[in-house]
């Protein structure tokens, strides 16, 4: 009965007006910003993070986490009607969703991310309840070699999960990880690949790549074919799903659930990790595997409650032991810090008002997300009817804005431009940039926790297979690589690809 | 009262108010204050406290920026190479103005001749903590187990303050460990709480929530006097004595800035740091108040490089 009285306290604190207010303004906020491509969740945390310390303690991280949940929510809409991901969690959901919204069924296909987001909000919230404490041993069983195997399941499903040849997504995924080498040696210090440039010190900036690769090259492929904007929903005809739909969603949304409040915990993981491991479940699952990537809504209804229950359960790790899983977290420790509180696991004896208050916020949040946005689609959809020579240049701004104010760093934008033209490049040659953006992601890790594992083992590389949840997960890497190469299946993904880029 | 001496009293008014308009002159405009890293780490905490209040003081806005990178090395160059007119300034540490400069092989700032010191703010305690689980109550336990079995320590990163303190309490005590760089406390502290690696270095800030929980253990602070906030830990220079490491954070100008403009940006930060609520906070956050005078920073910054010289040469720490 503790819980239940926790969690009356909790919405007794989210529900004073003025903590009604901060929510409100924080997932509005977060949504608007998730819809627009390029400025994402961490910019803006980063950007009001100095405001934050006139509040209440509470409200602003409140508010901060409104706009990151609010985000995953906005990034969909986009990533459906526009095929460009306002989020690099909803990168996933534009392969499906986006094809769903050629066909029509646009309404369709934003009210499963809806539905999806919200229950995979509401279990995830209840499970931050539950489990918090708890599952926090989970994530600190994880010592470098777990993550290394970790990131090794990670990379080989990427490939797996990729569009078209595997032999394109594993150069993406190489060229990824080149990539993610630049920058400063952590274990000697040495500068790799920064052509003396000491702002490459410490690696290329991922929201830069990001949203080169993303944003700028999805506005220049526009800029080319015009005509293909018709393709976008003028009108959204049908927003509720009939009974058939609602019952092809159903089980993807449960997994979703699942997947992501389980990869959300791991520090590292989260959002985006989970909505591509859901994807590849889902399409692995499906008895009609042909279907992905010509909207299928499984393809829509497992990321999406995959990305946002993934985005809930990061704040376990934060709010029961003080560590970041993601940037945005990391951020977030940073409000904590400015009002004097310490993260950590003290929190939630120290301030029960702010630990609960913020979980039943959560709720609350994900609540006026889904009020809030099936009625207001058609307001988003008008935003971004916005005719392209209006939209390209705000997006443009908002895009070099947002990527400035990360480190407020000059050559960052080079890196823009220069991804953005790269992005466009591979586009041309059919190669996926998603593999790539997860190989920048995981190589660095990757490369940390080896050398850091062989390092503690003190240079014996059996230690991988040693410990039981390195070597089940490794296990798990050699299952998928199977899979994929296995005659039956390659072939089977063969024709499923041919199909999908005629 | 006679009409001369009130005469007299209107002009020394007059020329105390003229005096204070060329004061006030400075600043005219918002000033900005670098710091040279990312938002959320114990610099951006103090910086921000600081330049809030420093903003009611000055009368302008103080506008927090924060410029990371390269481990400090890109705000304080960006800095360095600003107009010397006081409305760019730094928040600087150990890492900016003692470590960097000699670890670099690539100086991309001289810490001496490129800043006009302000003040140093305040000084931060680290402290070696341990996994409950190691067994080991005290400094002296430690070294000891040391000496018997290879054991290894987490710090935030390759040539950071942490990550010094360890290599000095290596010298000192005469024993190896090996060192498992992280990028950053966050991770680090993952790792010891989970027992992946037993013993950290880290910001007594950081650490203190998982101390004061006893999910870590505290075998020493690494100041010379035990820190207000953590009466019962030890100083590692009870075992050692002459152990002496800590972060400090000060404000630096570029090199030239007038001297009129260096006291206003001084009166400013003293006024701030005498605040009862910036008092408050930085007891929360384990931090002793300095408030120093411009001469005294600068002393401090020759003292502090003559004291981590030896121990980066001895620990052979260079980066490009």
């Amino acid at each position: 009965m503790d819980l239940l009285s926790n969690l009356a306290m909790g919405f007794g604190v989210a529900s004073t007006p003025a903590n009604l207010a901060f929510c409100l303004i924080g997932v509005l906020l977060g949504t608007l910003i998730g819809v627009l491509p390029g400025i994402g969740a961490t910019a803006t945390i980063a950007m009001l993070l100095p405001i934050t310390f006139q509040l209440e303690p509470v409200s602003s991280l409140i508010m901060l986490a409104g706009i990151y949940y609010g985000a995953q929510y906005g990034g969909s809409t986009t990533a459906i009607l526009i095929n460009m991901p306002g989020e690099s969690s909803s990168a996933v959901t534009a392969i499906d969703g986006y094809q769903m919204a050629r066909k029509g069924r646009a309404g369709i296909a934003l009210a499963t991310a809806a539905i999806g987001s919200f229950f995979a909000g509401t279990v995830a919230t209840l499970l931050v309840a539950i489990f918090a404490p708890p599952l926090t041993t989970i994530a600190l069983k994880f010592g470098a070699a777990e993550y290394f195997s970790l990131m090794v399941l990670g990379l080989i499903m990427a490939v797996a999960l990729a569009h078209g040849s595997v032999l394109k997504a594993l150069a993406m995924m190489v060229l990824g990880l080149l990539l993610g080498m630049v920058g400063t040696d952590i274990y000697t210090g040495t500068p790799r690949f920064t052509l003396g440039i000491t702002a490459y010190a410490d690696g290329l900036n991922f929201v830069a790549l990001a949203v080169g690769l993303f944003g700028i090259a999805e506005i220049l492929r526009n800029l080319e074919t015009e005509h293909t904007r018709e393709v976008m929903v003028k009108s959204i005809q049908r927003l509720m799903p009939n009974r058939q739909e609602f019952r092809e969603m159903a089980a993807p949304i449960m997994r979703g659930t699942v997947v992501g409040s389980v990869l959300g915990i791991l520090p590292g993981g989260g959002a985006i990790l989970a909505s591509f491991a859901s994807y590849t479940m889902e399409k692995k699952l499906s008895r009609t595997p042909e279907e992905f990537g010509h909207g299928a809504i499984a393809g829509v209804a497992g990321p999406e409650s995959a990305n946002n229950a993934g985005a809930q359960t990061s704040f376990i790790p934060l709010l029961t032991l003080g560590i970041p899983a993601n940037p945005v977290m990391a951020l977030m420790i940073g409000a904590m810090i400015i009002q004097g509180i310490v993260p950590g696991p003290n929190v939630v004896v120290d301030q029960p008002m702010l630990f609960w208050g913020i979980i039943a916020s959560m709720w609350i949040g994900n609540l006026m997300l889904i009020v809030l946005n099936l009625p207001l689609v058609g307001l988003w959809v008008k935003l971004l009817s916005v005719p392209y020579y209006v939209l390209f240049p705000i997006i443009m701004a908002m895009c070099a804005i947002g990527v400035y104010s990360v480190d407020n760093n000059t050559f960052d934008l080079y890196a823009v431009a220069f991804f953005g033209l790269l992005g466009y490049v591979l586009s041309k040659l059919r190669c996926e940039p998603a593999p790539l953006l997860l190989g920048f992601v995981l190589g660095p890790l990757l490369e940390e926790n080896l050398r850091r594992a062989m390092i503690l083992s003190r240079g014996d590389a059996t230690t991988f297979l040693t410990r039981p949840i390195s070597a089940g997960l490794l296990l798990a890497a050699l299952a998928v690589l199977v899979l994929v190469f296995l005659p039956q299946i390659r072939s089977r993904r063969d024709e499923v690809f041919t199909e999908s880029d005629g | 009262m006679t009409p001369f001496l009130n005469r007299l009293l209107l002009g020394t008014a007059m020329v105390a108010g003229l005096a204070g308009a060329a004061a006030a002159q400075f600043p005219e405009r918002a000033v900005t204050l670098v710091i040279p890293f990312a938002a959320g780490g114990s610099t951006d905490v103090v910086g921000r406290i600081v330049a809030d209040k420093m903003s009611t003081h000055l009368g302008e806005q103080v506008i927090v920026q924060n410029v990371g990178g390269a481990g400090g090395s890109l705000g304080a160059t960006q800095v360095a190479q600003a107009e010397a007119d006081g409305y760019t300034i730094l928040m600087g540490t150990v890492a900016t103005h003692a470590l960097n400069p000699l670890i670099l092989t690539q100086k991309p700032y001289d810490p001496v001749a490129d800043f006009a010191p302000v003040s140093l703010l305040v000084l931060v305690p680290n402290v070696l903590a341990v996994n409950p689980e190691l067994g080991v109550d005290t400094v002296q336990e430690l070294i000891d187990l040391a000496g018997t079995e290879p054991l290894a320590y987490a710090s935030s990163g390759n040539g950071t303050p942490l990550h010094l303190s360890g290599e000095l309490f290596k010298s000192m005590a005469g024993i190896d460990l090996t060192h498992i760089p992280y990028q950053g406390s966050g991770p680090a502290l993952t790792d010891v709480l989970g027992n992946q690696v037993p013993i950290i270095f880290d910001n007594l800030p950081s650490a203190s929530g998982h101390i004061t929980s006893g999910s870590l253990k505290a075998l020493g602070v690494t100041t010379a006097e035990r820190a207000p906030s953590f009466p019962d830990v030890p100083t590692i220079a009870e075992t050692l004595p002459g152990y002496e490491t800590y972060s400090w954070n000060a404000l630096f100008a570029p090199a030239g800035t007038p001297p009129e403009v260096i006291a206003a940006l001084n009166e400013a930060a003293l006024a701030a740091m005498a605040d009862p609520e910036v008092i408050a906070r930085m007891e929360e956050f384990s931090a002793t108040i300095v408030a120093s005078s411009a001469e005294e920073l600068g002393t401090h910054v020759t003292a502090e490089m003559a004291k981590w010289e030896p121990v980066v040469t001895d620990a052979q720490v260079r980066m490009d």
